[in-house]
């Protein structure tokens, strides 16, 4: 299977109350005690893309192997899209990057 | 023991001392103590191994801290005007006059107060030279970064720059430094950059850097008349070899363990501190934090030198074994050799010891990940010793920051980036992965100092408060 890269959305009080509202609490898992994240998957050329679209972006080689420092606009997008298609998966990514 | 031996490991430039780190434990600090400190005896310099000065202080006998680890070259510059009248008189018979940069205008300032001892000013083309092919100066120390003064060929011409001239260098529109001209020269930029950064791509931030340099570099001995004033909140962490080496020795501190930052502090870094203060016996930390060239998406220069304070200040680290300093400096992100030139200058500021993390001042995939620790295999004993740390991670299952190699259970990994990524996103991080109280101070200088981000953009590089001011001086 080819590797996937994931894209980390923290949740704050808002957009857990997003996921609560749309059913989708347990998509969002725990981490570092008590902080709670979102993963959605990109394929490998999705993030190459993303990363070339969005300086300042990086994959986290080193450590995590996850896309970060995405603009906060971006991800915001990418969280509704989520929640509009109950999608983790990377066709969400794919339409996200089509509107942004 | 092997296991734990390979997790940390603190050891002289050719490797040849290690310390065992371990999980503390009672007795055997004692042990490491002893050892780790035979092993300074060996590799520090000629005064090191003099025995401590007894001095009476108070009615009660107290040794005195050997902190003169040599620094390098055996001798701290100091190219420091000591008076205006001084100053006036070098000005004199000056007739070149030229505005400088802001690198070039830290740079000088680094070279006179000493902390890139033994150089005396910008380098001429055999110190270039033997850093490119040799990995050292014309006189044969050890150095890894080209610090050079560039300037067109038409500047050059049309001012009439050649050896012997002295030029008044002007920084913020005020007299600040001279420099006297002892070589006009040129270099290959491609073969420089290729034997720093190990490639010619231009997407390096250093190599990009070095292509941008003009064509004509001019070496010579530099001599700041005008010390500017560094501004606050800098101020309190602004410490010169002269000045740091003499706090060392008011807190008989004889060895300290000097860690590089260009971060604010998570959980990770903590560890990773308290366990080369443990490895090598260290009386404390130094928290050396990079101040220079920004980028936008960096963190803002006063959100990480307060936070760092903010951990000795909150008891992360107690009273007297943290100390957090400023280097002004603009990385290279030259990986291996960068980590070189930081050992270099924290053994200029007296440190005995030097943290060297995975990817150490790397940028990409250009260097392997642990590239600066096996560099120092490679070069003859700079005398400062390597903490070498290794892959750690958080374990819910411990509830703790541990080591890979030790831990076994499901790990949750996370790094700097990871963390940016987190306070991008608006969240507060957890104090398992961030202190509360370095996160406070992180959003505080956000407001005073960051026009409401923690990170660098595009008005903060234009409007954020110049690290240092240089007095007005009429001449």
């Amino acid at each position: 299977m080819a590797e996937r890269y994931p894209i980390n959305i923290w949740i704050n009080e808002e957009r857990f109350a997003k996921l609560q509202a749309a059913g989708l609490s347990d998509m969002a898992k725990e981490a570092f005690a008590g902080l709670k994240v979102l993963s959605v998957m990109t394929t490998e050329t999705q993030k190459d893309e993303l990363i070339k679209r969005f300086p300042g972006s990086k994959c986290d080689t080193a450590t995590t192997k996850t896309v970060e420092l995405l603009p906060r606009v971006f991800k915001d997008k990418l969280f509704d899209l989520v929640i509009q298609h109950k999608s983790v998966e990377p066709d969400v990514v794919e339409k996200a990057m089509a509107i942004s | 023991m092997a296991r734990a031996k390979a997790k940390t490991r603190a050891k002289g430039a050719k490797g040849k001392k290690t310390a065992k780190a371990k999980t503390p434990k009672k007795g055997r600090a004692k042990a490491v103590k002893a050892k780790a400190g035979a092993g300074r005896a060996k590799t520090g310099s000629a005064k090191a191994k003099i025995g401590a000065e007894i001095t009476a202080k108070g009615g009660i006998r107290m040794a005195r801290a050997d902190n003169s680890l040599s620094p390098h070259g055996g001798k701290l510059i100091e190219r420091v005007v000591k008076s205006k009248d001084e100053a006036y008189k070098l000005i004199r018979g000056v007739k070149l006059d030229m505005p400088i940069k802001d690198q070039i205008a830290r740079e000088i300032v680094s070279m006179a107060y000493g902390f890139f001892s033994p150089l005396e000013g910008f380098m001429g083309y055999k110190d270039v030279e033997g850093i490119c092919n040799n990995m050292t100066l014309a006189n044969g120390y050890v150095w890894s970064i080209p610090i050079i003064f560039d300037m067109t060929e038409d500047d050059v011409r049309k001012m009439g720059i050649k050896d012997g001239s002295s030029v008044l260098l002007r920084y913020q529109n005020q007299p600040f430094a001279i420099l006297d001209v002892e070589e006009v020269y040129s270099f290959d930029k491609k073969k420089m950059a290729v034997s720093v950064y190990g490639t010619d791509e231009d997407k390096h931030p250093g190599v990009k850097r070095t292509y941008q340099y003009k064509d004509k570099f001019i070496g010579g001995k530099i001599t700041l008349i005008n010390p500017p004033k560094i501004n606050p909140p800098f101020d309190k962490f602004w410490f010169p070899p002269e000045e740091m080496r003499a706090r060392f020795q008011q807190n008989n501190w004889d060895k300290v363990v000097a860690h590089q930052t260009r971060n604010v502090p998570h959980t990770g870094h903590e560890w990773l501190m308290k366990g080369a203060w443990f490895t090598s016996s260290a009386n404390a930390v130094l928290v050396s934090c990079v101040v220079g060239e920004k980028r936008k998406g960096d963190y803002i220069d006063e959100a990480i030198v307060l936070s760092h304070a903010a951990l000795g200040d909150n008891g992360y680290f107690k009273q007297g074994t943290h100390m957090t300093s400023i280097l002004l400096w603009d990385m290279r992100y030259a990986g291996p050799k960068e980590a070189i030139f930081h050992a270099i200058v924290r053994k200029n500021l007296g440190c005995t010891h030097h943290m060297f993390g995975r990817d150490h001042a790397g940028v990409g995939t250009y260097y392997s990940t642990y590239a600066a620790h096996e560099i120092f295999q490679k070069i003859p004993d700079v005398g400062i010793k390597s903490v070498l740390t290794l892959e750690w991670w958080y374990c819910p299952t411990c509830a703790e920051i541990t080591y890979e190699g030790l831990c076994g259970h499901k790990p949750q990994k996370f790094s700097g980036t990871v963390l940016r990524g987190i306070l991008m996103d608006g969240v507060k991080p957890t104090r398992l992965i961030m202190r509360p109280e370095c996160f406070d101070v992180v959003m505080k200088s956000a407001d005073k100092y960051g026009f409401g981000s923690p990170f660098v953009d595009d008005k903060y590089l234009a409007d954020r408060n110049p690290l240092m001011t240089v007095p007005p001086m009429e001449v």
